[in-house]
């Protein structure tokens, strides 16, 4: 909705967008351009810089540590869409139940951990975990299995699921309120006449609500995806990445590449790798939801559709050359 | 007869089941929800503990509350955590000024006029949010400290600025979709310029939805970690998160210290999230969904 009857002088609109806009590709396109750049470099942050072409590509596709970081940014992706928006979904549908009260404190509640800081959750599972003075601990000691006592935060094996833990934790309130938003959007007719047809409280959640949230569905996923590809600051916190590379992620290893090891070439690389590989994620999971969510006689149609504008296109071109060679 | 009372039967089984759903569903969310905000309330007693008293018993109440900690963290100068509040709190509020009037001003002149650029700059914004900003933080430190920029009071503005237009922008956008362009064609007829209407018409109109960019970056400002990670180097500008940070190992200990520590700098933002949390959670949603 363009106005059209007023525009003003070139002067003053390129007065109000040049700050931002100058600021936006300076602190967003330059710096990308810049790391492709320096990622054909050998630079380890002093003033020299040699130029090695593929070097730092071939290496990273060898490193074990790097790849072993991008798993464990798609586990935390598949843990916690499993775990937010699934638990999410079912909190959900107990808190539309007539019989619950306080609707607004667990909401209230619920949201609360979403909004602090990621260096606080850290802190705070940390205390949870810790072997002697740890929250976890004691609880097992008041379960009498005082034995079973490790130090959580210490165990290569478990530890992946030890650091998700804290994230499910922190957003689930996020979504079920997404969630809660999406569902008071649909008509309650629709509920009350399943209801007295007689379909239970599962059959309704599966067949009514779950179709008619889809799309917010959609939302909660990628948001959930786009947040743990970033992944970084709650396991800075939590492990720094250990024991070893156990916990590693690739956001933590590009800055421990780069930081702590002085390689900002290798460290540029990284970053390259990481814009490729979360952009593939993210836009990949966009197609496979899509997929997922038309079924068949969805996807049908669209060919069918598709089909239909090809041959009025062809038509169309068609009637042009017969026009053409009429005259 | 016969019929009728299975008819009854069945009504009462499931009345019966519903009634247990409902209580599980109550059990289920006090058990949810209580569980997001015990940490907080673990926190606030347990800082009231001396370290001797807490390592005893971490559960229990304080039984001689002190505020020894809180006295201890503030009293000593190498933690900085006043200043990295007040860094904290100038760099969310000019951070979030300049986003509400950028994203506003953006919003508007690429919704409504017509010029040729436009495309394109919708275009590059739109590219701004698909950009996985976490690609960005070795590039951005090198390019900062190329142009001599980083580790100075306004660094953070830029990178928080950038990253939280896009957003912002697409949800002003969004709002003006639904108001008439009758009004700024009327007060052009009158006389009134460019930037007046903008600001005198368009700005008041569009109050609810700048409110809701506002909100969503106070959050995101103030608990902004990873850039202020990288870009800050000098202890006199440290953020909050990062005035927290120098509690990991040095005093992993003193778990009393650290908890007043965290709850001393958290409290703006929690008092701020339960007095006004009804248009806070609005405004995030609103962001998330449509951003």
């Amino acid at each position: 909705m363009y106005l059209n009857s007023i525009k003003p002088k070139m002067r003053v609109i390129v007065a109000y967008l040049a700050i931002p806009v100058v600021v936006f590709v300076f602190t967003v396109f330059v710096p990308l351009v810049a790391a492709l750049f320096y990622s054909f470099f050998d630079w380890r942050g002093g003033p020299n810089k040699t130029f090695n072409g593929f070097v730092n590509y071939s290496q990273l596709m060898a490193d074990a540590t790097f790849w072993a970081s991008f798993r464990h940014n798609l586990f935390l992706v598949v843990m916690c869409i499993i775990g937010q928006i699934g638990i999410a979904f079912i909190l959900v549908l107990m808190i539309n139940s007539k019989f619950v009260r306080c609707k607004g404190i667990h909401r209230t509640f619920g949201f609360f951990p979403s909004t602090i800081s990621a260096v606080c959750v850290g802190f705070i599972w940390t205390m949870i975990y810790d072997y002697k003075k740890g929250l976890l601990n004691a609880l097992l000691e008041l379960a009498g299995k005082g034995d079973s006592a490790i130090v959580w935060l210490n165990e290569p094996k478990i530890i992946m699921w030890i650091v998700t833990i804290p994230l499910i934790w922190q957003f689930i309130g996020y979504y079920m309120v997404i969630l809660l938003s999406g569902v008071a959007a649909i008509d309650t007719e629709i509920l009350e006449s399943a209801e007295i047809d007689g379909a239970t409280a599962i059959q309704r959640a599966r067949y009514i609500i779950l179709p008619l949230v889809k799309n917010t569905l959609i939302v909660c996923t990628t948001l959930c995806i786009a947040g743990n590809m970033k992944a970084f600051d709650n396991i800075l916190v939590m492990t720094s990445g250990g024991p070893g590379y156990s916990s590693m992620v690739m956001a933590l290893y590009g800055y421990k590449v780069s930081f702590e090891q002085n390689n900002l070439g290798y460290g540029s690389c990284i970053s390259v790798a990481i814009f490729v590989l979360a952009l593939a994620v993210i836009g990949g999971s966009q197609w496979l939801m899509n997929y997922l969510m038309t079924d068949k006689y969805d996807r049908a149609e669209m060919k069918m559709l598709k089909e239909r504008d090809k041959q009025a296109r062809e038509r169309m071109k068609a009637l042009r050359k017969a026009k053409k060679g009429g005259n | 007869m016969a019929e009728l009372t299975v008819v009854k039967n069945e009504t009462q089984g499931q009345k019966v089941a519903n009634t247990i759903f409902g209580v599980i569903s109550n059990v289920v969310l006090w058990i949810f929800s209580l569980s997001c905000v015990f940490p907080l309330v673990w926190m606030f007693y347990s800082s009231l503990k001396v370290k001797r008293e807490f390592n005893r018993d971490i559960m229990g109440l304080p039984k001689a509350p002190t505020l020894d900690n809180y006295h201890r963290i503030l009293s000593n100068t190498d933690y900085n955590l006043p200043t990295s509040m007040f860094n904290s709190a100038r760099m969310t509020i000019m951070s979030v000024f300049l986003i509400v009037l950028c994203a506003f001003v953006l919003g508007y002149i690429l919704s409504r006029i017509n010029f040729s650029m436009n495309k394109p700059l919708y275009i590059m914004f739109l590219m701004g949010m698909l950009i996985p900003i976490h690609s960005l933080l070795v590039p951005i430190y090198i390019i900062f400290s190329r142009a001599g920029i980083n580790d100075k009071w306004f660094t953070l503005l830029l990178p928080y600025l950038a990253f939280n237009l896009p957003v912002s922008i697409f949800l002003v956008q969004g709002y003006l979709k639904g108001i008439p362009t009758a009004l700024e064609e009327a007060a052009a007829i009158d006389g009134s310029s460019f930037t007046r209407s903008l600001f005198s018409i368009i700005m008041p109109i569009c109050k609810p939805i700048l409110v809701t960019v506002g909100i969503i970056n106070v959050f995101t400002c103030w608990n902004e970690f990873t850039f202020a990670l990288i870009l800050i180097k000098s202890t006199a500008l440290y953020t909050v998160p990062l005035g927290l940070k120098q509690f990991t190992g040095q005093f992993t200990s003193d778990y009393p210290k650290i908890m007043s520590a965290m709850l001393l700098t958290m409290s703006p933002i929690v008092i701020f999230y339960f007095v006004f949390s009804k248009q806070i959670i609005k405004g995030m949603v609103a962001g998330a969904v449509k951003g």
